[in-house]
């Protein structure tokens, strides 16, 4: 097998990239964060002026309105900071007619860890940069949950008052949906889908910087809306339902200016994975032999397209309610309450999806590998994919069935919605019958795919239950939905997360994560998970409902074993961050290909060279022909790639 | 393989049955809600036990040993197995959606001899009105607790003064948001005897967890003696009738020594209204933000009990405090 090594010390001694460093007070003027960080202070100066100018001249009172400057705040001093960054200089530059800088691509690769720190073009530093920037959110919306788990062990009232529960868990959800799942997802396939596909980068690099500069912004926007003096962070659920989120205070404004800055970078990303898929897949790289992880974000893109725009819409409908005073939300001047429902909805369902395809793309490939034998029924896979991105727009109403919309949509709502259950379950059997004569190899990325398989067939099936009209009447809004979306986010989602982060993290770093901590970080996850999730069925059926800061009496033994496993479920994340951490620093070095993958990526050194490939490959086959001697996904002029290999009959292994 | 599906399907299968999943059902609809219920989860145990006995025979029999170097078998699909796990789903979530159907239409159905409640909601309390019972001045009878007669439909007429809130009773099975200006619907027929909790189930601020009632139901006689009891009630006010609304309506918020009751939402009335002149005490009643007591969220008592009681009620209340909490003296 031939071993391909870029040791990243190596790199370390060549000359920094980039053009020269300024010297003096030129460097304030240069792009950077020097320049960011004096751009932002004026920028919140001019804001607060532009309108308290404007309040003073049109005779508002008062002149220091806080939510105005709130929404002058969130989109001023954002701008400032990517400006200061050099975000916009290139397109400046050209707009203005001064020579653009040639494009020489010196901003490619990172050198030294300095580098994740600038803005840069390289869809490899961008996806790690997305990666880390979304761990430290899941971190943050994790401590959020200790603290709401801590709360609700016992009955009553302990540690925190109300409003700020209700803030910890509009919180929580906030930044797990749009700072971590759904970014985390565009990490991963930022870096994998360029590769895999057979391109030097992604279509529109620059743009590719911007949409991830975009995150940490709407990140902390959502953050410190806990600073915003009298009420604190926005307290309404991460669903921000009018009228509360209209009466709200003024920390509730932090979630819709946060949601446009994440919806925006979502939609840009989108945009460029759909062009780079398109346009820019390597000679005989048909759809039909595309791996299922770049169908999964084909299908992602095309929802997050043609999805995100309503929820920034129903977010700007509350920010004029309460800025503009319009009335689309006030039933005493004509506007509809639940109007706010269906448009939040149309984005949020499909979000779900957007949330779920690329993990099922993720748990294919991990899946195929390991277990050493091609996906079962590939193409039905992939037009599954289609099927789901098709339903999953006729269903958002399944969301409304108690919200006192007009009945007779629910009937026809519950169909699409239990009808979603077959493209999926063509899914979960397909993976299982992959399985089937395979030879399994139980690395941390296996069991996190397989852990997933496990744990979404538990989610799915108790989506039927919601999916029924006359038991969601029941269930609706009680501790079995915060199961449910635990079981698909967490179970789902969270878990193909981590199996691609192990799977690509040697391509990634060039370095072998601890395996034993792996597995460690595997078994913690699944059993406080389990402990902590599936119990709330029982109690949400019971009758504990939702969003509650405290509950009655009887379901204290059961909240406190919840609580209990839910801290062990938090110190699982304590091991991941250490070996990833660790083995990022000193792990051993990884060899090009470790899991005899035949995709793309793992056909170039581990990390990448800088422009992926030295020549563009040739594809000549199918990306999964494992048992099958010789079988090529591809041809690398001048390497050697990985082929399939033989199938011994293994009749012999466990009599 | 179908050893371990039918061990995991077993085991299920005792945990769903044996385990009280449900509250215990007090309504038709419950019982229609619940046959639903038990009809999805014995797909779902089938489909989870075919799931859990693949995969867990394929770990087992299908790990690779130390060091293999070799692949899996070349199987790229199977057209009939295909055909087969998308055509099984396909019926059965038919049969769901069907049977699921007809539930809804047998619950919602309205048997002509129902009976009318409104359901007023707010931050954070219920109110309940029957517009078809009068008393004193003409009103129609409005109360904080819900009571009702066994075995008659109600239908209840929902709305909200504020934010989206959510009616439920769990053992009624039955939940309809209340929404601002609109009114929403939905129909129970009580078939138990008993006292159910009323909650609020959407997010509607600061009180939502506290933002509870309750329900009773009663046989037809007790019914009629409890609607003569609240005529009374509303008709002469006084301080004895002032103790009993207050065990009844005031209790399970606020500490008093003198009717022991051991509430801890809200202030101890015992200190917090030591002293306190009639004129205070009513304000505090019908207008709780007016002067919140030191340590307490405003916004958490409800301000509709100016609605709920009428204006004898709320004199034999005052007068009631006033006695147990020592003040008037002024």
């Amino acid at each position: 097998m031939a071993v391909d090594v870029h040791a990243p010390e190596a790199a370390e001694h060549e000359a920094p990239h980039g053009p020269p460093p300024r010297k003096g007070l030129k460097r304030l003027t240069g792009a950077g964060w020097l320049r960011a960080l004096w751009f932002m202070p004026v920028a919140w100066v001019l804001a607060t002026l532009l309108v308290i100018g404007c309040r003073a001249a049109l005779g508002y009172e008062p002149l220091w309105e806080l939510q105005v400057l709130i929404v002058a705040w969130t989109v001023m001093v954002p701008l400032a900071f990517l400006a200061g960054l050099g975000g916009f200089d290139y397109w400046l530059y050209w707009i203005s007619g001064r020579p653009s800088r040639p494009d020489d691509h010196s901003g490619h690769g990172a050198r030294t860890w300095k580098d994740y720190f600038r803005v840069n073009t390289d869809h490899k530093v961008i996806g790690v940069q997305y990666l880390v920037t979304t761990i430290f959110f899941f971190v943050a919306a994790g401590l959020m949950a200790m603290f709401m788990r801590a709360e609700l062990a016992q009955p009553g009232m302990q540690y925190v008052d109300t409003n700020t529960f209700n803030g910890l868990f509009s919180v929580h959800a906030s930044l797990m949906i749009f700072l971590f799942i759904i970014p985390a997802f565009a990490g991963l396939g930022n870096y994998v889908i360029p590769l895999m596909i057979g391109a030097p980068d992604m279509a529109f690099p620059r743009l590719n910087a911007l949409s991830f500069w975009l995150l940490p912004i709407a990140g902390l926007i959502m953050l410190s809306s806990y600073l915003v003096p009298e009420g604190g962070a926005f307290a309404a659920g991460w669903t921000n339902y009018v009228p509360l989120a209209v009466n709200q205070a003024d920390g509730n404004l932090m979630f819709q200016m946060g949601v446009q800055w994440a919806g925006a970078s979502s939609i840009m990303t989108a945009l460029n994975f759909l062009v780079t898929i398109i346009t820019m897949r390597a000679p005989g790289m048909t759809f039909w032999r595309m791996p299922l992880l770049v169908w999964a974000n084909f299908a992602t893109s095309t929802l997050v397209v043609l999805a995100t725009p309503f929820v920034a819409g129903s977010q700007f409908f509350i920010m004029f309610d309460r800025v503009l005073h319009t009335n689309f939300f006030n039933p005493e001047l004509g506007g509809d309450i639940i109007a706010y429902q269906h448009i939040f909805w149309f984005y949020s369902h499909p979000a779900v999806y957007i949330m779920m395809l690329p993990g099922f793309g993720i748990a294919s490939e991990v899946i195929s590998v390991f277990a050493r034998k091609p996906i079962f029924g590939y193409r039905l896979m992939a037009l599954s994919l289609m099927a789901i991105l098709l339903l999953g727009f006729s269903v958002w109403a399944h969301h409304m069935f108690v919200s006192g919309m007009q009945p007779w949509i629910r009937v026809p709502m519950m169909v699409t919605t239990l009808v979603i259950a077959v493209p999926t379950g063509i899914k979960v059997f397909s993976w299982l019958a992959t399985l089937w004569e395979g030879r399994l190899h139980f690395k941390t990325p296996m069991l996190f795919a397989l852990g997933f398989v496990s744990m979404f067939v538990i989610g799915g099936l108790s989506g039927i239950y919601l999916g029924s009209v006359p038991v969601d009447i029941h269930a609706s809004d009680t501790y079995f939905v915060v199961a449910h979306i635990h079981y698909v986010l967490f179970g789902g989602s969270l878990f193909t997360i981590f199996a691609g982060i192990y799977y690509w993290f040697p391509k990634m770093t060039g370095r072998m994560y601890d395996e034993r901590l792996g597995k460690i970080h595997f078994w913690m996850t699944f059993v406080g998970f389990n402990v902590t999730f599936f119990p709330m069925h029982w109690i949400g059926l019971q009758g504990m409902p939702r969003r509650v800061a405290d509950y009655a009496p009887e379901f204290g033994n059961w909240n406190f074993v919840i609580s209990i496993a839910s801290f062990a479920l938090g110190a699982s994340t304590i091991v991941f961050l250490y070996n990833m951490i660790v083995s990022w620093r000193r792990g051993p070095v990884a060899p090009a290909n470790p899991w005899h993958a035949l995709t793309l990526e793992w056909q170039v050194s581990s990390p990448p060279p800088i422009f992926n490939f030295d020549e563009i490959p040739q594809v000549v086959g199918s990306p999964y022909e494992y048992g099958t001697r010789g079988a090529r996904h591809a041809i690398l002029n001048g390497k050697p790639t990985e082929t399939g290999r033989a199938a011994e009959p293994m009749e012999i292994i466990h009599s | 393989m179908t050893l371990v599906g039918v061990a995991v399907g077993a085991a299920l299968a005792v945990v769903a049955v044996f385990i009280p999943w449900l509250p215990d059902a007090a309504s038709e609809q419950a019982d229609l809600i619940d046959s639903v219920y038990w009809v999805v989860t014995i797909i779902c145990v089938v489909v989870f036990a075919v799931v859990a006995g693949v995969s867990g025979y394929a770990v087992y029999k299908f790990r690779a040993p130390p060091g293999d170097s070799d692949d899996g078998s070349p199987i790229h699909g199977h057209t009939g197995l295909e055909i087969v796990w998308t055509l099984i789903p396909t019926v059965l979530v038919t049969g769901i959606a069907i049977y699921s159907g007809v539930a809804l239409a047998q619950a919602e159905d309205l048997p002509p001899d129902h009976r009318t409640i409104e359901v007023t909601s707010e931050q954070f309390a219920w109110t309940f009105t029957y517009p078809d019972i009068e008393v004193e001045g003409g009103n129609a009878l409005t109360t904080g607790e819900l009571v009702l007669p066994i075995d008659q439909a109600v239908r209840f007429e929902i709305t909200s003064k504020d934010v989206i809130h959510s009616f439920w009773v769990p053992e009624w099975r039955m939940k309809q948001d209340a929404v601002k200006g609109i009114t929403t619907r939905t129909t129970v027929t009580p078939t138990e005897l008993g006292t159910f909790p009323v909650i609020c189930t959407e997010l509607c601020g600061l009180g939502h967890a506290i933002m509870r009632s309750q329900a009773r139901v009663l046989s037809p006689a007790d019914f009629e003696a409890w609607v003569e009891e609240q005529r009374r009630l509303a008709r002469e006010g006084g301080a004895v009738q002032g103790a009993d609304l207050f065990a009844a309506q005031c209790g399970s918020c606020h500490v008093l020594a003198d009717a022991e009751t051991l509430g801890q939402v809200g202030p101890n009335l015992d200190e917090a209204l030591q002293g306190a002149d009639a004129e205070f005490i009513m304000e505090s009643i019908v207008d709780p933000s007016a002067e919140i007591a030191e340590g307490y969220q405003d916004g958490v008592m409800p301000s509709n009990y100016g609605e709920i009681f009428t204006e004898p009620q709320l004199e034999g209340l005052v007068e009631y405090l006033l006695e147990a909490t020592g003040g008037g003296a002024r």
